[in-house]
């Protein structure tokens, strides 16, 4: 099922949830809406289900209007499903009640599934795994099964949309990996539009085929994860999804040069956004950068602080154009002195390098 | 949207008409003289002496008995919350029984219990012939009941405060050099008084609004309390009866509500620990001292619940009061006579059935729809409702019966729907005093849940009815049937209420034993209580059997 979202506004008293949000989602497309708490995402999908009303602008799912200011179907007129962040499964039904549900109510079930319910089923438990645990009750499973019922009842019915809300965030870290990986082959195997509302850049840029960023209301960018991670469009956009260093200093044309005093250093910026060229800045990833050690005509600075991460090392670097934050799997002491390379913008062009 | 509109508008005015309206009247009532207002009923008021005697009475027995029953809730909530005293399950339950019981019941065991026939007359005149039992129809005895009904009400509110205190608090006073008795006086006890206090308040206010003890232990003696005093005005009927009672109501109402408002400031102060889990791992070890304390602890809890009880049912048993405890005095006779020989009494037992049935029906789907408004779209405006739901029952029961009075011999000027005395109006009266209590069970049961639970289900499909016939009604049940059960076995037992609006025909279970006991047929009066009891013990058992079953499958830790 295709979404349009058109001019959407939601306010709650005098707070603004949503300013003017449009956004079209393609039939089958997984779509991650990202940004902290409270920027907005929440209520977006809430929308979305049919839970909320728009105070302004319109839902149109399907080709069919959903949702106005004046008017808004029922959640259970739509035909969607939706995984909760807190499972939401109900405490007195056993696992294959929770899958039979949605498959006995939904007016819009397709009649094959309806007519092969216990077929359907097993079916869908097999797809999660949880073909020996119909029978349970909730509290007899563990987090990580929950949420895979969770996940059946939603796909049950074969709804043509499903919204999840931060499903993995109640879950431990290693269980959350496993269920990315389920997560994405449900997404395969049903050819179901996704919308994944999450907080966590990690899972949004590993799943999903388009990413939504947003803050306060408002969407900041749209893009592939490629595209946020590697060409963020706005300074929020580089610190929250790749956490980069924003490193300020003066753009001539294509070049930019850093502030400081030591040496003059020119960076290459074609794949750099607008919005950064206007405010002066030039976005570091911490992986861009290169550490090695004290090299003449250079860019130098000392280690501040190391967090050992396994793979690699996290490093506070400070230079004399500020603090930065450096990825690095060369190991270093508390107190060396370092020099560093952002090799991709240096290699285009061929330096200026102070006399 | 128009259509909501008058849906709030219509709810607005049921709600002022059959909640407000009568306190306004009674009000109305009493500052009315022949050309206008006049405060000529309070002047007249205050110049009697019996208005004073019975004021200071009722601070007496109030003050008294709300000091032993903190006491004695204190020192029970501090045995259960604190220490490895066995069965604490079984002592909950008879701690809970003496305030489940109506206040009359327990009146006519101790009665019964410390009367010339008793247990307790035989054993002092097997001691020492002549020497007679202390009479509990005196101030005493009035404050001794009501103390031992009430002392749940603080022993609930303390435990769980007590619960909550952080045992690291008295961890680090240990450390700091204290020792028990400095710990528990130093922090326990500071952290504790929100709870005492609440509970405590709690006391004072049913003791104001009791009924039942003043009127079968003091009436007979002479002594009068503002509740019974009001009570006397009406049946009287002077000529200026129900002006007197309006305005003796006003007083007594001020009082509660001033009463409430103190409650209402000290729960918010007790809430403040509520971020803490309540701890149920015992703090002290009895130890050695098990041996002493056990059988003291549990004596003096038996011997406050089970003992009287028992001693009413036995001297119901009796052929003749005075005939003693002999196998040839046993008998069923009194049964016999209550049951089957005595048309009133039947007729009294049908009619509270039926009565707390559709009081029961009504409460329940009325104060459910209530509290999930208030819980799930809480506004100003439902809050204000619910505020105004809870006056009946936040004030003393004869004030709220003398207002219904008032209010419904003829509710709209000029239309007398011709309830007045009939079960009717008996049911109004319940429903209007004791839906608050649904709709505070069913906030608890409401908040409890999930709302996305509800939410999943819609997703799935389900449409309102479908809502909550298979999700909220099966995870509501059991919580609304708490709340449940309490209204039933309130109305069940009422007795404050239904004296001032019952009229022959009408009369309730209450009604029923308070005219045997002042007509002296204290054999027929205990019998009745007895039956009471039983019909309470069923109720609850089944209760909590159906609770069970419900909640069978889903095991211990539901969200």
């Amino acid at each position: 099922m295709s979404i349009e979202i058109k001019q959407v506004e939601k306010t709650f008293g005098t707070f603004r949830a949503l300013k003017s949000v449009n956004l079209s989602i393609e039939d089958g497309e997984f779509v991650a809406i990202l940004g902290p708490s409270g920027c907005g995402k929440t209520t977006l999908l809430r929308l979305l289900a049919g839970f909320e009303r728009p105070s302004g602008g319109e839902v149109v799912l399907g080709g069919r209007l959903a949702a106005s200011s004046a008017m808004s179907l029922p959640p259970e007129k739509r035909h969607i499903g939706m995984v909760f962040q807190n499972f939401a499964l109900w405490p007195h039904m056993n696992v294959a009640d929770h899958v039979r549900f949605p498959i006995r109510h939904h007016k819009q079930t397709p009649p094959e599934v309806r007519k092969q319910e216990k077929a359907r089923i097993e079916e869908v438990l097999k797809l999660v795994g949880l073909e020996q645990m119909a029978n349970r009750m909730p509290h007899e499973l563990s987090g990580g099964q929950k949420q895979r019922v969770a996940i059946a009842r939603a796909i049950a019915a074969r709804p043509s949309l499903l919204l999840m809300d931060e499903p993995l965030s109640s879950l431990d870290a290693m269980l959350r990996m496993d269920m990315r990986r389920e997560i994405q082959s449900v997404h395969r195997s049903t050819g179901t539009a996704i919308v994944y509302v999450t907080h966590d850049q990690g899972e949004a840029l590993a799943m999903a085929d388009r990413i939504v960023v947003m803050k306060d209301g408002e969407i900041q960018q749209v893009g592939t994860p490629q595209d946020i991670y590697l060409r963020p469009q706005t300074e929020f956009v580089a610190q929250f999804v790749s956490k980069s260093n924003l490193i300020p200093g003066r753009w001539e044309q294509e070049t930019f040069f850093p502030t400081g005093d030591q040496i003059e250093i020119a960076w290459a910026g074609q794949q750099v956004a607008e919005t950064f060229r206007r405010s002066g800045q030039y976005p570091v990833r911490p992986d861009q950068l290169e550490l090695g050690p004290v090299q003449d005509g250079a860019l130098r600075g000392s280690i501040l602080n190391v967090q050992f991460q396994g793979k690699e090392f996290h490093y506070d670097v400070r230079t004399s154009y500020g603090q930065w934050e450096v990825v690095s799997a060369r190991p270093f002491e508390r107190g060396d002195e370092v020099s560093l390379h952002l090799p991709a913008a240096e290699r285009r062009q061929e330096l200026r390098y102070a006399k | 949207m128009k259509t909501r509109k008058l849906r709030i508008l219509l709810g607005a005015a049921v709600i002022l008409f059959f909640f407000a309206l009568p306190i306004a009247r009674l009000v109305l009532l009493s500052v009315q003289g022949e050309g206008g207002w006049s405060f000529g009923v309070y002047e007249e008021l205050l110049r009697q002496k019996r208005f004073w005697d019975s004021l200071r009475n009722t601070a007496i027995i109030v003050a008294g008995s709300t000091l032993l029953s903190t006491l004695l809730g204190a020192a029970a909530a501090w045995l259960m919350a604190y220490t490895d005293i066995a069965w604490k399950k079984t002592m909950h339950l008879l701690i809970l029984l003496c305030f489940i019981l109506p206040s009359y019941v327990l009146t006519l065991s101790w009665s019964s219990f410390m009367g010339s026939q008793g247990p307790v007359a035989q054993l002092l005149e097997w001691l020492r012939p002549g020497a007679a039992p202390w009479s509990v129809y005196s101030m005493g005895g009035i404050v001794f009941v009501m103390g031992i009904h009430h002392f749940p009400l603080v022993y609930l509110f303390t435990v769980n405060v007590l619960k909550k205190i952080p045992r690291d608090l008295e961890w680090a006073a240990g450390t700091g050099g204290a020792g028990r008795g400095r710990v528990l006086l130093k922090i326990t006890l500071p952290m504790a008084l929100p709870g005492l206090t609440a509970g405590g308040l709690l006391v004072f206010l049913a003791s104001l609004d009791n009924f039942g003890i003043p009127a079968f232990l003091g009436t007979p003696v002479n002594i009068r309390v503002l509740s019974t005093l009001i009570y006397e005005e009406i049946i009287g009927f002077g000529p200026s009866a129900f002006a007197r009672g309006a305005s003796l109501s006003v007083i007594l109402g001020l009082i509660a509500v001033a009463g409430t408002l103190l409650q209402w400031m000290s729960v918010r102060r007790s809430r403040q620990g509520e971020t803490y889990l309540p701890d149920e791992q015992p703090r002290y070890h009895l130890g050695r001292h098990r041996f002493w304390a056990m059988p003291l602890v549990w004596g003096s809890l038996l011997l406050m619940s089970i003992v009287p009880l028992l001693s009413m049912v036995s001297l119901s048993l009796r052929r003749s009061y005075g005939g003693g405890l002999s196998f040839s005095n046993l008998t069923f006779d009194n049964y016999r006579y209550i049951l089957l020989e005595n048309a009133g009494t039947w007729r009294s037992i049908q009619n509270s059935l039926q009565l707390s049935v559709s009081a029961l029906a009504i409460c329940l789907v009325i104060g459910t729809a209530i509290a999930y408004l208030r819980v799930r779209r809480p506004s100003r405006w439902n809050g204000l409702a619910e505020l105004i739901i809870s006056v009946p029952y936040t004030l003393p029961g004869i004030v709220f019966a003398l207002s219904m009075i008032l209010a419904w011999m003829e509710p709209v000027p000029g239309w007398n729907p011709g309830i007045y005395g009939t079960t009717t109006l008996l049911l109004i009266a319940y429903v209007c005093r004791f839906l608050v209590l649904q709709i505070r069970s069913g906030v608890t049961a409401f908040s409890q849940i999930d709302p996305a639970l509800e939410e999943a289900a819609s997703v799935s499909g389900a449409g309102t009815r479908r809502r909550w016939l298979a999700v909220l009604l099966p995870l509501l049940l059991p919580g609304l049937l708490g709340g449940g059960l309490l209204v039933f076995l309130t109305a069940l037992t009422e007795l404050t209420v239904s004296a001032l609006l019952y009229s022959s025909g009408s009369q309730t279970i209450g009604v029923a034993i308070f005219g045997f006991e002042q007509a002296g047929s204290t054999l027929y009066s205990t019998a009745m209580s007895s039956l009471i009891v039983v019909l309470i013990f069923v109720g609850a058992g089944l209760l909590a059997l159906m609770k069970k079953m419900l909640t069978r499958k889903r095991g211990a830790h539901t969200p």
